[in-house]
């Protein structure tokens, strides 16, 4: 599925939930490949930990789609790249340690965000799991911010690449985070989320600190629509297959026991 | 004290339970005390802490050796109170 409707599309509130837990579960993989090349071990062994709470995270957002009727095994371990909902930011490998900062400060920023806002929504099960997912996301935006001064702060290389990675990120992944479209102004008038320009905000504000650091106005970046694919809740493209190869466990298919 | 990257020693000291005294666990390097609290949170992750905390190595004044970890923070004699 690229585009267009189809009759086995999930309902909006699913797709939503879909697109937390695919860009959580991408976002784990793309940590997870600099356990050993980070700057130093604690740095590795902080990035295992992230990875490790975007897979337990993902875990948790694909169990509620249980209520949905559908099948959590399946949606894990089934789907192919162009059916998964993740933010485009992730859908390459993270290529120098400054892209990895930035999708620390950019994509997990906005994730956070996203469930913030789905936990502040109607829906019970998120008001009674996602509190802890937010606590351990305390950590990430330390990690990030922490990482992102450092860089900016440095000058020279490190900070000419943090620039190019959050420039290259952020028009994406805001227009990922603040869906205009009317599949997600369904959500936020049941209640469910809050609305895109209450959850623009808050990145917004949350960002302003780290993007004036390396000279961007957070609020003045414009979202990149282009492509938008309602059904899929993303741009167009698709994380790259040795992600979702990854994602989807292809490799322990024989030792699969749920 | 100085590690790799320009980064600085941080001592790591952690209780399992209330009322325990801390215990120093181990250090990280780490540039900045955020990172240092990170560090040490992921690092030392092996025990559900009550409570850990992290002192940058400099600020350690060791009262009665001069040898160990902490031996070069010791004021030249005469100066110790």
């Amino acid at each position: 599925m690229t585009g267009g409707k189809h009759s086995s599309d999930p309902p909006p509130f699913a797709r939503h939930i879909l697109s937390l837990a695919d860009t959580k579960r991408i976002l784990g993989i793309r940590y997870s490949d600099w356990l050993l090349g980070a700057p130093s071990i604690e740095t590795g062994i902080a990035a295992s930990a992230m990875a490790q709470d975007e897979w337990g995270h993902a875990r948790l957002l694909y169990s509620m789609l249980k209520d949905f009727g559908f099948d959590p095994f399946e949606v894990e371990h089934e789907r192919p790249a162009a059916r998964y909902y993740s933010a485009p930011a992730l859908d390459e490998p993270l290529e120098d340690w400054a892209g990895v900062v930035a999708a620390v400060a950019v994509v997990d920023r906005a994730l956070e965000v996203a469930l913030e806002s789905l936990s502040s929504g109607s829906f019970e099960l998120a008001q009674s799991r996602i509190p802890k997912m937010l606590a351990e996301e305390e950590f990430h935006r330390s990690f990030g911010d922490a990482w992102f001064r450092r860089l900016s702060d440095a000058g020279g290389e490190g900070r000419k690449r943090l620039e190019s990675h959050v420039g290259a990120m952020l028009p994406s992944t805001l227009a990922w985070l603040a869906p205009e479209d009317g599949a997600y102004a369904e959500l936020v008038s049941e209640g469910l989320v809050r609305s895109a320009a209450e959850v623009r905000d808050r990145f917004d504000q949350g960002f302003a600190h780290l993007a004036g650091a390396i000279d961007i106005e957070a609020a003045a970046v414009e979202p990149d629509r282009s492509g938008w694919d309602e059904m899929r809740r993303r741009g167009p493209g698709a994380p790259a297959e040795e992600a979702v190869e990854r994602a989807r466990g292809d490799r322990n298919r024989a030792l699969f026991v749920e | 004290m100085t590690a790799g990257l320009g980064e600085e020693v941080y001592d790591v000291f952690a209780r399992k339970n209330r009322g325990e005294p801390l215990h120093h666990i181990g250090y990280v390097d780490a540039d900045g005390e955020a990172l240092a609290r990170i560090y040490a949170w992921t690092t030392y992750d092996e025990e559900n802490w009550f409570e850990m905390c992290v002192i940058r190595r400099d600020n350690i004044i060791p009262v009665n050796r001069a040898d160990g970890p902490w031996g070069r923070n010791r004021p030249p004699i005469g100066e110790a109170q």
